[in-house]
């Protein structure tokens, strides 16, 4: 045995990543998981909610970023806030609900009152503050708004931390597939519709991450599914039949090397990410004429065929939210523990398209998204293998030595490869240590 | 009060629904899907009261192809969630008949399923909605829904049918 295998690094934990391999510890260690939540997702941006879940005034979604409970807010002024749920006075949440639409917050515990944009309405009894050095004007009587939020083309994401990179900025390279996800709208707008699945992983937020756009997998994890539905459609269906959507979606996992390779990997900076472009396993969905005739309407015929033609797998706004733009669907991480992970899987709605293709997205998340379906049980199952795997001693260094150094460079810290490469986990790595790296 | 004739059918149908689980428990996927008429199909809604499946997410929405897909999955070699099968018992109780009209009998029961799986136990529990439809003297599922009471909370994998 040589002697740096059980080796633990000490001191700055940006030791634990280097460009050809990743310590086991920052998938196991309760120390590590804590940093993070500090140094990445309380720095970050983070995705919050979509604007069409607060379309009304008076409208609030009750989320997290990272461990804290925050509420998306449409004010009556018609602006969009994020703020920390909890009441100004005693910390109380404000809400309990998910969602809901009120004329102000009422804490249920003094019933203080606040706006939509946090701020002081009323407290009971107010004259006992007089002359106190409180008062209901006061900022810090307010319902905190979160230090930065913004919203592009829709999706509302905001940051804990004051400083850093616009969100235009830092979303660079992947803010083309909210932008081709929302272009495939006949008129230009997405709706979150169709509820939420919340499915809890027993392993670390990262594994979800690295997965996604991990082109090696597929083929293998997915036989038992994806293959299995190709078999039995052609022995109950019959050779050659038109095959339902459900077999169309389920189908590709099990494409070949050669598929996946040819799909690509895209990496930009902040961990960002998509595989997929020219080709993906939605490429071959059967066309729904109504809506290409309302987009060929919307848009003429040539831009509408540049916007079908960017054919994205998954896209990784890293760490929070991924898309999938060619069937409108999003999964949203929740990190819960180190090793426990909440999935939050979405569906939109393309305003102006025909209903199927809400159908065709509402179809693909029982699918692949729900935590009892065919096919996510098994990526599910490979996390928490390697979440128990990596508990032993031996191999404390997991290699990222594929396709090394044979990254193109696009420019404007822009890198490809071919899909197999390991170059989307030493991407989504190497933010993992800018970020981790900075405070230390 | 009941008469024999309503307490004979209300025996009738909690022997069909204790059947229907039975097989489930023992694995018996080929005897469970000839319960099902062949444009039966099996739902799990994600949400309470939600309308239909096709414009709501599901956690499951099978029809006789999808779960023939499961079935033979259960068999693949490479089935890696499914290693160890998972073993279930279900409980049903509070079995009522809500209607029986037009061939289509609703059928209401509440459910248990605990599961053991990766070497831990783990419980499901919620509500059943049955409709049937009866040939001769067999019944054939049109619909079986299972609504869990968490179906809207975190729910973590699951291979078997509730």
């Amino acid at each position: 045995m040589s002697a740096h295998i059980n080796a633990k690094p000490t001191g700055d934990v940006s030791s634990l990543v280097h460009e050809d391999k990743v310590h086991k510890s920052i998938y196991t260690d309760p120390a590590i998981f804590d940093l993070e939540m500090d140094r990445i997702w309380g720095k970050s941006w983070i995705y919050v909610g979509h604007e069409s879940q607060v379309s009304e005034p008076g409208q609030y979604y009750s989320t997290t970023i990272g461990s804290q409970p925050v509420l998306l807010t449409r004010h009556k002024n018609g602006e969009i806030y994020v703020l920390f749920n909890r009441c100004a006075h005693k910390g109380a949440q404000l809400v309990g609900d998910s969602c809901g639409k009120v004329k102000d917050f009422r804490c249920g515990y003094h019933a203080w009152r606040f706006d939509l944009d946090g701020k002081c309405i009323a407290i009971p009894l107010v004259q006992g503050y007089e002359d106190t050095g409180f008062s209901k004007d006061d900022e810090c009587a307010n319902v905190q708004q979160v230090p930065r939020f913004d919203s592009y083309r829709g999706f509302v994401f905001a940051s804990l931390s004051k400083a850093g990179p616009g969100l235009e900025e830092w979303l660079g390279g992947v803010a083309s597939s909210i932008d081709n996800m929302v272009d495939r709208a006949p008129d230009g707008e997405l709706e979150v519709t169709g509820g939420v699945m919340r499915y809890e992983h027993d392993s670390n937020w990262k594994f979800f991450l690295e997965n996604l756009n991990d082109m090696m997998h597929p083929m293998i994890v997915h036989q038992s599914s994806s293959l299995t539905a190709r078999k039995v459609a052609k022995r109950e269906l019959g050779e050659g039949a038109k095959v339902p959507s459900a077999i169309e979606i389920i189908g590709p996992f099990t494409e070949s090397y050669d598929f996946f390779d040819d799909m690509g990997l895209h990496a930009f900076p902040y961990g960002h990410g998509f595989s997929g472009g020219k080709n993906s396993p939605h490429a071959n969905y059967s066309d729904v004429e109504e809506y290409n005739e309302a987009m060929y309407s919307a848009y003429g015929k040539e831009r509408t065929e540049e916007i079908f033609k960017v054919n994205r797998h998954n896209t990784v706004c890293y760490p929070s939210m991924t898309v999938k733009g060619a069937i409108q669907t999003m999964r949203v991480v929740k990190p819960i523990a180190v090793d426990k992970t909440v999935i939050e899987s979405w569906t939109f709605r393309l305003k102006g398209a025909p209903d199927e293709l809400l159908k065709r997205s509402i179809l693909y998340c029982n699918l692949i998204n729900s935590s009892a379906n065919l096919v996510g049980p098994d990526d599910q199952e490979s996390y928490y293998r390697q979440q128990n795997g990596l508990l032993t001693d031996g191999n404390d260094w997991l290699p990222l030595n594929r396709d090394l150094g044979r990254d193109e460079d696009m420019g404007d810290g822009y890198l490809y490869a071919q899909g197999s490469s390991d170059l989307a986990f030493r991407n989504q790595l190497a933010a993992w240590k800018h970020y981790m790296a900075e405070q230390s | 009060m009941a008469n024999t004739e309503q307490l004979l059918r209300q025996h009738e149908l909690e022997q069909f629904v204790y059947h229907e689980v039975r097989l489930l428990d023992e694995q018996r996927w080929d005897d469970w899907e000839a319960l099902f008429a062949e444009d039966g199909v099996y739902w799990a809604p994600a949400a309470h009261e939600q309308p239909d499946p096709f414009e709501h997410v599901s956690l499951i929405y099978e029809d006789q192809l999808l779960r023939k897909v499961r079935y033979e999955r259960y068999r693949h070699p490479n089935a890696y969630s499914l290693q160890p099968f998972p073993r279930t018992s279900h409980l049903v109780s509070n079995v009522m008949c809500d209607s029986e009209e037009d061939e289509l009998t609703i059928v209401n029961a509440r459910f248990q399923m605990h599961e053991y799986r990766r070497g831990q136990p783990g419980v499901f529990a919620g509500w059943y909605e049955y409709q049937l439809r009866q040939i001769n003297d067999a019944f054939l599922i049109q619909q079986k829904k299972a609504t869990l009471v968490n179906c809207e909370g975190d729910l973590t994998s699951s291979n078997v049918y509730f």
